[in-house]
C-alpha cells in the first residue's frame, strides 16, 4: 500500500504541474516560477543555439571553472 | 504572502500614483489601452532591430499603460462591455506585434529554427487567449494552464533585459502548448461531465 502511494506520488506532482490549476501568488506558482527562471537564465544560450545571446551563462561559467 | 505576491504588491505603488493622475484628468480607459499597443508596437520594432534593453524599457511603460486602463475605468465608473472587448483585441495586436518583430530578427540573422519557434510561440499564445474565449461561451469558466498574458509578458521583458530571449521563446513556446492542452482537456470534462480533471 505505502509503496504504490510512494509510486503514484511523482505522477501526481507531474500532472498537477502539466495540468495547472493553480491561482498566482501561491506557493505552487513560486516555485514554476523559480524553475522558469533557472531554465532561462542557467542554461547555457550555446546549448540551445541562441542567436543573440552573449556569454556563457551560469552553468557555462561554471562548467568553465571546473574544466 | 509569496514571493511573487511581494513584487506584485511593491510594484502597486508607483502604479497607483499614475492611475490616481489618470482618474484626475478623465482620461478615458479606451485611449489608455490604444496608446498602450502603440507603444508596444515600438518596443516590437527595438526587438526586430536587436536592441532588447531599449526593448525591455519600452514594454514596461507599454505595460503600465495595459495595466492601469482596467483601474481606470473602474474609478471612472467607465467600464463596459466594448471596453473588455477592445482590450482583448488591442491585447492580441500587442502580443502578436512583440512576435512579429523577433521574428524579423531572426529571418534577417538567417536562423529559420527561431523564426519557427517564434511564429510556433505566437501561435500557441493566440490560441491561448482564443481556447480560453471560446470556452467560455460554453462553459463558466476556463482558467486553467499556466502560461496567460502577465507571465509571457514578464518572460519577454526578462528575455530582453538580460539578453537570453531563446530561452524564453521555448518556456513561451512549451508552456503555451500546455495551456492550450489543459483548456482543451478541462472543456471536454465539463461539457462532458461536468467536473474538472483534477487529481489529489
Amino acid at each position: 500500500m505505502k509503496m504504490s502511494r510512494a509510486l503514484t506520488w511523482p505522477l501526481v506532482i507531474l500532472w498537477n504541474a502539466l495540468f495547472w490549476t493553480y491561482d498566482r501568488a501561491t506557493w505552487q506558482y513560486d516555485l514554476m516560477v523559480i524553475a522558469i527562471l533557472a531554465f532561462v537564465w542557467l542554461t547555457p544560450p550555446t546549448w540551445l543555439g541562441d542567436p543573440t545571446a552573449s556569454g556563457e551563462g551560469l552553468v557555462g561559467w561554471v562548467l568553465t571553472l571546473i574544466n | 504572502m509569496t514571493f511573487t505576491g511581494a513584487i506584485g504588491a511593491l510594484c502597486m505603488f508607483p502604479l497607483s500614483a499614475l492611475i490616481s493622475a489618470s482618474v484626475a484628468l478623465r482620461v478615458h480607459p479606451n485611449v489608455l489601452t490604444f496608446v498602450g499597443v502603440l507603444i508596444n508596437i515600438l518596443a516590437a520594432w527595438a526587438l526586430a532591430l536587436g536592441r532588447f534593453t531599449l526593448a525591455g524599457t519600452i514594454m514596461i511603460v507599454a505595460n503600465i499603460f495595459d495595466f492601469i486602463d482596467g483601474k481606470v475605468a473602474e474609478q471612472l465608473e467607465l467600464g463596459s462591455a466594448f471596453g473588455g472587448f477592445w482590450d482583448s483585441v488591442m491585447d492580441r495586436f500587442s502580443d502578436i506585434s512583440l512576435f512579429i518583430g523577433l521574428i524579423y530578427l531572426y529571418a534577417q540573422l538567417g536562423r529559420t529554427d527561431y523564426v519557427m519557434i517564434t511564429a510556433l510561440a505566437m501561435m500557441f499564445s493566440v490560441l491561448t487567449s482564443y481556447t480560453r474565449a471560446r470556452a467560455e461561451s460554453l462553459i463558466v469558466k476556463c482558467k486553467v494552464g499556466f502560461m496567460e498574458r502577465p507571465e509571457r509578458i514578464v518572460l519577454f521583458m526578462i528575455g530582453a533585459f538580460t539578453n537570453r530571449m531563446a530561452a524564453v521563446l521555448l518556456v513561451i513556446g512549451v508552456l503555451s502548448i500546455l495551456t492550450v492542452a489543459d483548456r482543451i482537456i478541462y472543456t471536454w470534462r465539463e461539457l462532458n461531465h461536468g467536473q474538472a480533471a483534477t487529481l489529489t
